[in-house]
């Protein structure tokens, strides 16, 4: 069973992005504790570490099978972050309608929009309240649901176990309620919930002398209900451990679904939670796999990155006509198809090492994406709607995500480049470090265009020889100065404004030229997998994680390794980890 | 489409996404004093508050001086009879209903001064904002208190139809940063409330929202929402009190949309649907459009006495709004960073001020008692910087407008605040709705001194 060790090699490197946390990179900001926090933490998981026998034991056998599993055990020193609920994402709202009332109740609700926090749709949705507009939408929603719903009478008797006898058969009502109840609450209802709702469906059924007019308003009610809105995991107490708690078998079907598929979880998922089968690791691994086979799961994975990734933008992102004449919605939605594509076939189809997104020597390209790139189709002949896996010369400098069409244009400005924004993202993004907001009172007088100073390069000079910008610039702006070749779309370019573009640079003191070398040098740096976990944590459990999960993720990262970087792998073990599957005491 | 009763009695001429429509006006005239001065047992006309915003600050006198923080948008004297520049001649038509402050100081203040963040909340709520940012998540925050706006709603809310909406005009907007950056009007750090960016939602949120009295749905509706409660409560008892709060917000809102099923429509006439809605056409948004036919919604909807409270964001902070119409093809947020493009933000800027003209002319122009609409209002214009290029929160552009039904002082003055708080002015402005409150903001921004100069 692995524990958690000081010899840990990115412990060290985890302290020096607790300190940028704490400090910034420029001097003068609040002292905020985290740093102090992690190092408790550490602390206490270094003196925890020897002593790693004492901890509970899983009664599921079924894990035994998961000889290289991040430790099934919780370690002691695993604090959790306090239980709480989560509203479910608009995405995740659309696609359980769809699963519990069909395709045509899906199609007429329009739940709140996603307030994204520190990047992800799921921590704002863990931390802000609702609205009266969105309450409303909620009704609204759930109201014209059932109304399309029940006009599909087959559907909503494969619900019920009984035939009506009028509209006053209130045990009839209550079999509705029970059955279709757990699938939309996602767990059992209570003897005293199935009475509330019965009243609600009798008043409705008898005042309109219709039976299934109680069942409608049974289904408004019940989608409106928070236990339908919210994620609730609150857990069950650990008899080992006070301060913490395990997701009960039904929150953990939850969790587990709402993230691998984006939809509530299935009725084979509840039935095992009924049996207590997600109260085992094993039990939790063998349930992933199962999801990790739907088609549901490409599609939330698709989803996922096009968060991360800030594809999403790209719906509505403007360019300047007059630099991009060929800048079009449809190109933009091309390039957006291009990046999952590579992300696809790295996770699905090959199941490779996962870092390959970084420096892929191939992409997938069509008629749009092609000749954006100068890229001649690989079969010969013309290019066309399709996209077709296409291999990128060495000299192209082009290879991975970071040299793709959607990167290279989210991360630039309307009408020319950013190295800023690109070498941001990279920090933020793949290395999971901090970037402070700028200071105040800056000037930011970037020179103009000119003969003076031809590239972009030479024009953000300011960034780094002003001390007040240097601190923070020189840690953004070199990574983007090596992607110059990339203009705001992603086209290649050798020249700007008549002189000739030096892209040669470096990262961390690794020398790199162009998207294809950066992506390599990326993948050299040690926090990378570990900053895929914490990505992929914050997004599933909505919260970033706090210093005493932030050990236990750790133990995941050699796992990462252990599995060649296998997406999937990381899934299924992720989903099974401790930190995964425990919440803390409520506060 | 619900119909209101239509009561014609005088009608009025308004422009509603480019047609023409009648409406009657409320029945409230028929119950005023002899002097159309208040109702006629004795209680004050309705008074509306206003929240109007627009990203990224105005242009600078000059931009290459990196000692001279002038803002063009100043004007050159003080007091009743100042002179408009050029980027405030589009109020020439209701300047006297006009006060323009400067030096303004954002005293609340996170002490990590962030480059709009605590410019847009700490002048709209008089909160320092909330940091967001732990273990190296990118940078985010947001409101530390309720925005001014959701503070008079808190006042008055409760006597309308809607306690208040929130508008927006660009849909360009940074999301990436948090709530702050995203949303203008905050119930509290917490509860962002989502502007509607699209006028016919506008429409059906004002106007189509009302159930007839005799539809059957009604009290259904209403057990529906009891049953609803009732499960939030129980779920209460097991959460922590983070997720108390957040369902308490959860029974409020469900208590004020128990209300709205309730309400009975006010006697005033629907204008019909607008056609627009704000989708972007070859890439560009249609901004004027926009922002004349959701002017146009919420004079009707003060009119109507649907709400008495609103926001208007009419481009984002950090936003990325592009002016076309001006021939600029770069987005705002850039070319304030940019020294050289000073006069293209000079353009927005004026551009802007048109488009806040346009909202006072048409609450100018309708009549109420025995004044308007403008009379019975106060707006409180405001950005998030002084200028984009030097991000400064010092002299922000603040503009209050209205007579706030007759507290605010009239004619409108240019008045130097010579470093106030700028929470004095929401508080002064607070009170034109809410006499009684003696209070705004909160920590450093904490303000119990209303700014005394604008007010009447």
């Amino acid at each position: 069973m692995r524990r958690l060790s000081l010899s840990h090699p990115l412990l060290g490197a985890a302290l020096i992005l607790a300190s940028i946390v704490d400090g910034g990179c420029y001097v003068g900001v609040d002292n905020d504790s985290a740093g102090q926090g992690f190092t408790a933490g550490l602390t206490q998981g270094a003196s925890a570490g020897s002593s790693s026998d004492s901890a509970g034991s899983d009664s599921a056998g079924s894990d035994s099978a998961g000889s290289d599993s991040a430790g099934d055990d919780p370690p002691p020193e695993l604090a959790p972050a306090p239980a709480s609920i989560r509203l479910l994402l608009n995405r995740h709202y659309r696609n359980a309608i769809r699963d519990l009332l069909g395709e045509g109740a899906a199609a007429v609700v329009n739940p709140p929009l996603d307030t994204p926090i520190n990047g992800f749709d799921a921590i704002g949705a863990s931390q802000l309240a609702l609205s009266d507009a969105s309450v409303e939408a909620y009704e609204n929603s759930a109201r014209a649901a059932a109304a399309v719903a029940i006009q599909d009478l087959g559907r909503i008797g494969a619900l019920m176990e009984c035939q009506p006898q009028g509209p006053g058969d209130s045990e009839c009502h209550a079999n509705f309620i029970r059955n279709f109840g757990r699938l939309a609450w996602r767990r059992p209802l209570t003897d005293d919930e199935v009475g509330r709702y019965v009243a609600v469906a009798q008043t409705a059924a008898l005042d309109n002398g219709d039976f299934y007019v109680g069942v409608e308003n049974a289904i408004a009610t019940l989608l409106q209900s928070p236990n339908f809105l919210y994620m609730v995991e609150i857990g069950e107490a650990d008899p080992e451990d006070q301060g913490r708690r395990y997701l009960t078998s039904h929150e953990m079907a939850t969790r587990l679904s709402f993230f691998l598929n984006d939809t509530t979880p299935p009725p084979w998922l509840l039935d095992g939670a009924d049996d207590g089968l997600l109260d085992s690791p094993g039990g939790v691994r063998d349930a992933a796999r199962v999801l990790l086979d739907e088609p549901a799961a490409r599609v939330a994975l698709d989803n996922y990155f096009a968060e991360l990734l800030r594809l999403r933008s790209l719906d509505t992102l403007a360019k300047d006509s007059g630099v991009w004449p060929q800048w079009s919605p449809a190109l933009a939605q091309a390039m957006r198809t291009e990046t999952l594509m590579l992300i696809q076939d790295v996770v699905w189809q090959r199941d490779a090492d996962f870092l390959e997104i970084l420096d892929a020597p191939y992409t997938f390209a069509n008629n749009l994406i092609g000749p954006l790139y100068g890229l001649t189709p690989p079969g010969g002949g013309l290019w066309g709607d399709a996209f077709v896996k296409t291999p990128l010369p060495a000299e192209s400098k082009r290879g991975g995500i970071l040299g793709q069409g959607a990167l290279l244009s989210v991360l630039a400005h309307i009408s020319s480049t950013s190295p800023t924004l690109r070498g941001k993202f990279v920090r933020e993004t793949l290395l999971c470090e901090a970037i402070p907001a700028p200071p105040p009172g800056v000037n930011m007088v970037i020179p103009p265009e000119g003969e003076a100073l031809p590239t972009m390069r030479e024009r953000l000079q300011a960034h780094l020889t002003d001390p007040g910008c240097a601190a923070c610039h020189v840690a953004m702006d070199p990574i983007g100065f090596g992607l110059e070749n990339f203009d705001g779309l992603g086209v290649f370019r050798t020249m700007e404004n008549g002189a000739q573009i030096n892209t040669a640079s470096d990262l961390n003191g690794a020398a790199f030229d162009g998207a294809r070398e950066l992506g390599a040098v990326v993948r050299e740096q040690e926090n990378v997998p570990l900053c895929i976990i914490r990505n992929l944590f914050r997004h599933s459990t909505g919260h970033v994680e706090t210093t005493g999960e932030l050990p236990t993720l750790m133990l995941l990262d050699d796992v990462f390794a252990e599995h060649d970087h296998s997406l999937q792998d990381l899934l299924v073990e992720l989903v099974s980890s401790p930190t995964f599957r425990m919440v803390g005491v409520p506060e | 489409m619900k119909r209101f009763t239509l009561n014609r009695r005088t009608m009025l001429r308004g422009v509603l996404g480019g047609t023409a429509v009648a409406l009657a006006l409320p029945p409230l005239e028929a119950m005023l004093n002899a002097n159309g001065t208040a109702y006629a047992n004795g209680d004050p006309l309705p008074r509306r508050f206003v929240t109007w915003f627009f990203g990224n600050g105005v242009a600078l006198v000059n931009p290459f001086d990196p000692n001279n923080n002038q803002l063009k948008w100043t004007p050159p004297d003080y007091g009743p009879g100042y002179s408009l520049p050029t980027q405030l001649a589009p109020l020439s038509g209701v300047k006297e209903y006009c006060s323009v402050i400067s030096n303004l100081e954002v005293r609340a203040k996170h002490p990590e001064v962030r480059g709009h963040h605590t410019g847009v909340s700490g002048f709209f709520s008089g909160y320092p904002y909330i940091k967001l940012d732990p273990m190296g998540a990118n940078y985010s925050s947001k409101f530390g208190g309720p925005s001014i706006d959701q503070v008079a709603a808190s006042f008055i809310g409760d006597q309308t139809f809607l306690p208040s909406v929130q508008l927006r005009i660009s849909k360009r907007i940074v999301t990436s940063e948090g709530p702050t950056l995203n949303y203008l009007s905050h119930k509290g750090p917490d509860q962002p409330l989502q502007p509607i960016h699209n006028p016919q939602e506008a429409f059906q949120k004002l106007f189509g929202g009302f159930v007839p009295p005799d539809d059957p749905t009604k009290p259904l509706r209403l057990s529906a929402l009891d049953a609803v409660a009732e499960d939030v409560k129980r779920l209460q008892m097991r959460v922590g009190s983070n997720d108390r709060q957040r369902l308490d917000a959860h029974l409020s809102s469900i208590a004020q949309i128990q209300k709205q099923i309730e309400s009975i429509a006010p006697e005033c006439s629907a204008p019909p649907q607008p056609g627009e809605t704000n989708s972007d056409q070859d890439g560009k948004e249609p901004l004027d459009s926009v922002n004349k036919v959701m002017s146009d919604l919420l004079i009707l909807a003060f009119h109507c006495d649907i709400t008495r409270v609103a926001s208007i964001q009419y481009t984002g902070s950090v936003g990325y709004t592009v002016f076309h119409m001006l021939g600029q093809s770069q987005g705002h947020h850039d070319l304030s960073h940019d020294a050289n493009a000073n006069d293209q933000v000079d353009a927005a800027t004026i551009k802007t001020m048109e488009a806040f003209a346009y909202l006072l002319q048409g609450l100018r122009d309708t009549p109420e008692g025995d004044g308007n609409l403008l009379d019975n209002s106060c707006l409180l214009l405001g950005s998030d910087a002084a200028s984009g290029l030097r991000h400064s929160d010092f002299n922000q552009p603040c503009i209050v407008a209205g007579r706030g039904g007759g507290a605010l002082t009239h004619p409108g003055i240019h008045h130097d605040a010579q470093s106030a708080n700028s929470t004095d002015v929401l508080l002064a402005c607070l009170k034109t709705v809410a006499p009684q409150a003696s209070e705004a903001g909160g920590g450093n921004g904490h303000s119990t001194t209303p700014l005394g100069a604008i007010m009447a």
